[in-house]
């Protein structure tokens, strides 16, 4: 991990005493707490940094080796050791008290014990049980798993099965036609191991749902652009237009302006988890007016035009 | 409903070190529901993890009861800004 100014990240001077890192860290874990700043994963870090400095600043052993050692304090008792052994000759001893380097955890001068501490330190840094249920020889809930999955908008028209690997294990599961981007879904059970016989975790899917077509979306609503023709618009007619689920054919109206928007009930993408329903299908109409021009047609517009003037 | 799922709030004092108070004023806050049953009150499994979030905010935090409510209402405003500005974005994607 790269090298952190404990001092400078609870806004400290480095003369501050106990009751200012106390105060510091209080101030900015109030700012920062991943309870008070739902899925800004930026705040979790900072929150991860500042428990580390109140970790390491709030305990006087831990704090004066990283005064003294700066970025390398995780270090100290090897250059301690290394000293020792080099002044042994000397008949010097070093008496300092150990220090178990690489544990960073969450550390906190108020009321707490070892259950506190862990269920804290796990429910944050995502590792192991998290308790779900409560007392003596209650059975906990697993961890909850959070994954995200990538899919295109063709594949959720329809329902289907997808495998996917979460944390090693292959999970076959079915996907709702429907789903939208950005939806997070719950699957019971596939979280982590369950403590003392407790239920397992469960899996959270966070859709990234690509436009992989010509149709945009809007819930279960799609909506396209179909290009006219000038006489079609004019005089009205049959065409035939692209719904995601097959061709449809489709009357105009004689002069239809460009613009116009036409509803295709039921055409649309299908309702999420309500079988056999869809949304509708939004057509706009744009006229094209035709081009490069023969002298008959040019003399034909001609006339019309003297008509209506 | 089923008596499995549901935890008796002496247990959740016992194992989450709190008073009973904290967890009754929780309670008459609104905040969590307490389910009664002969005479036993429990707290629904679902509502657990509501349950050590506020316990985390007031505990770890020193937010009072009615910073809690505050916190409470201000969290469900959140997911809902979240929530709509995620279909924003959906939409957004009609004109791009």
């Amino acid at each position: 991990m790269d090298f952190i100014d404990y001092y400078k990240l609870l806004e400290l001077d480095k003369s501050a005493n106990q009751a200012d890192i106390k105060k510091a860290y209080r101030k900015l874990a109030r700012k920062y707490h991943p309870d008070l700043n739902p899925n800004d994963k930026e705040a979790q870090l900072r929150f991860q940094q500042i428990n580390e400095a109140n970790e390491v600043l709030s305990d006087p052993e831990k704090r004066k080796k990283y005064d003294q050692y700066g970025k390398d304090w995780q270090h100290a008792d090897a250059y301690e050791e290394a000293r020792k052994q080099q002044q042994a000759s000397g008949g010097r001893a070093y008496t300092g008290g150990g220090f178990g380097g690489g544990q960073s955890g969450y550390s906190y001068s108020g009321n707490f014990d070892d259950d506190t501490f862990s269920d804290f330190f796990e429910e944050m840094f995502g590792s192991g049980a998290r308790a779900h249920g409560s007392g003596r020889g209650r059975h906990f809930k697993g961890q909850d798993f959070n994954a995200e999955l990538q899919l295109k908008l063709s594949d959720v028209y329809t329902s289907h099965k997808q495998t996917l690997t979460v944390n090693g294990r292959n999970i076959r599961l079915t996907i709702p036609a429907g789903v939208e981007n950005g939806q997070t879904i719950k699957i019971k059970g596939h979280g982590g191991p369950g403590v003392q016989g407790g239920p397992k975790g469960d899996l959270y899917i966070t859709f990234n749902i690509i436009n992989d077509t010509k149709f945009k979306r809007e819930k279960e609503n799609l909506f396209s652009n179909v290009n006219l023709d000038l006489y079609t618009a004019l005089l009205g007619g049959e065409i035939t237009v692209d719904s995601f689920g097959g061709k449809v054919k489709l009357k105009v109206k004689p002069e239809t302006q460009t613009g116009t928007k036409v509803k295709l009930k039921g055409k649309g993408f299908p309702k999420y988890k309500k079988e056999n329903q869809f949304g509708d299908l939004i057509i706009t109409y744009d006229v094209k007016m035709p081009t490069n021009l023969n002298a008959r047609e040019k003399e034909l517009f001609h006339k019309l035009q003297k008509l209506r003037s | 409903m089923n008596l499995e799922d549901l935890i008796p709030t002496d247990e959740i004092c016992a194992k989450y070190r709190v008073e009973s108070t904290f967890v009754s004023s929780l309670y008459e806050s609104g905040l969590i529901e307490i389910i009664t049953v002969k005479e036993t009150q429990y707290v629904h499994c679902d509502e657990i993890s509501v349950f050590e979030k506020l316990r985390r905010l007031h505990y770890e935090l020193d937010i009072n009861l009615e910073g809690l409510e505050a916190i409470q209402h201000l969290l469900e405003q959140v997911r809902q800004l979240q929530q709509k500005n995620l279909e924003l974005k959906n939409r957004l994607n009609l004109y791009e």
